[in-house]
């Protein structure tokens, strides 16, 4: 059983032109043992609560690699991704939120990272309607 | 100016086999379709300490904007490791040859994204991180 991660990443913003391909494949932690869990989840979020998307509770391990896509094709809904509890309804917004914001992914972005099964991973819709989120936990 | 990304993941842990290709997207300003028009470059730097170190300082002009973070520890020694942390928290760690790629949102200015080489020792060798940011930043001029 194997699991590989590539990217390619290419920008022209500056004169030299960056170009980057690598592929790494994923092991257990710290080892070279292939991954052996798989989780694939697409879920369609109808409300702009903060809420769990990937439990510690979810993951047996404490190394794993997320992929997260936001599949909309509208650029300007977008989702909190998050590191920490989720407030569900609550206060968000008012300066204690239990989290750490990573980073917003719009419609079309994807992001790839690994976690280290600490703390949840939270999701926050930026509209409640009816946004999709997908998702896959290697471990 | 064009900024794109491709992630393509292959895993046959399951019985179907499974193949993700997002094809090459085009990384864009907050909320819209123009393209980010800033960059870092391809940076390295050779890790030997395992205190955290700030690899990118948060810019809280920067939260509402779009950033993308790209971070690759190239060792070759698959049991070395860099700790990825954002305001203190952990997200992961980046085993050798592990990348990640993610967007930022420098919600403050303790949001930076800082690594730590955890398990260096002076007989491990330094590990070395390669990395590139790609954002907008409508008032970085002004700064100046």
């Amino acid at each position: 059983m194997a699991t590989s991660a590539q990217i390619n990443l290419t920008s022209d913003i500056t004169d030299d032109a960056l170009s980057v391909n690598n592929t790494a494949n994923l092991y257990l932690a710290g080892g070279t043992t292939d991954l052996n869990t798989l989780t694939s989840v697409t879920k369609v979020l109808e409300s702009t609560d903060h809420v769990d998307l990937i439990t510690t509770g979810s993951v047996a391990t404490t190394h794993s690699y997320v992929y997260i896509n936001n599949p909309s094709e509208d650029a300007s809904e977008f989702f909190h991704i998050h590191i920490g509890n989720a407030v569900g309804s609550g206060t968000y917004d008012d300066g204690t939120l239990p989290t750490e914001e990573i980073g917003r992914l719009y419609g079309g972005d994807f992001m790839f990272f690994p976690w280290d099964v600490d703390d949840d991973i939270t999701i926050k819709p930026s509209v409640a309607t009816k946004m999709t989120v997908e998702y896959i936990v290697f471990s | 100016m064009a900024t794109q990304a491709q992630l393509i993941l292959t895993s046959d842990v399951s019985g179907d086999p499974t193949n993700v290709d997002t094809g090459l997207i085009t990384l864009t300003k907050a909320g819209g379709t123009n393209e980010l028009d800033q960059t870092t470059g391809l940076g390295r730097v050779h890790l030997r300490s395992t205190a955290n170190k700030v690899l990118f300082a948060a810019n809280a002009e920067g939260n509402d904007l779009a950033a993308k973070v790209y971070i690759i520890n190239k060792s070759e020694d698959a049991a070395l490791y860099v700790t990825v942390t954002i305001n203190a928290q952990t997200i992961g760690k980046l085993y050798g040859g592990d990348f990640m790629f993610i967007p930022w949102s420098q919600t403050d200015t303790a949001a930076s994204i800082e690594v730590a080489a955890t398990n260096w020792t002076s007989s491990t060798g330094d590990i070395p991180v390669e990395y590139a940011l790609f954002h907008e930043d409508t008032d970085y001029l002004t700064n100046a």
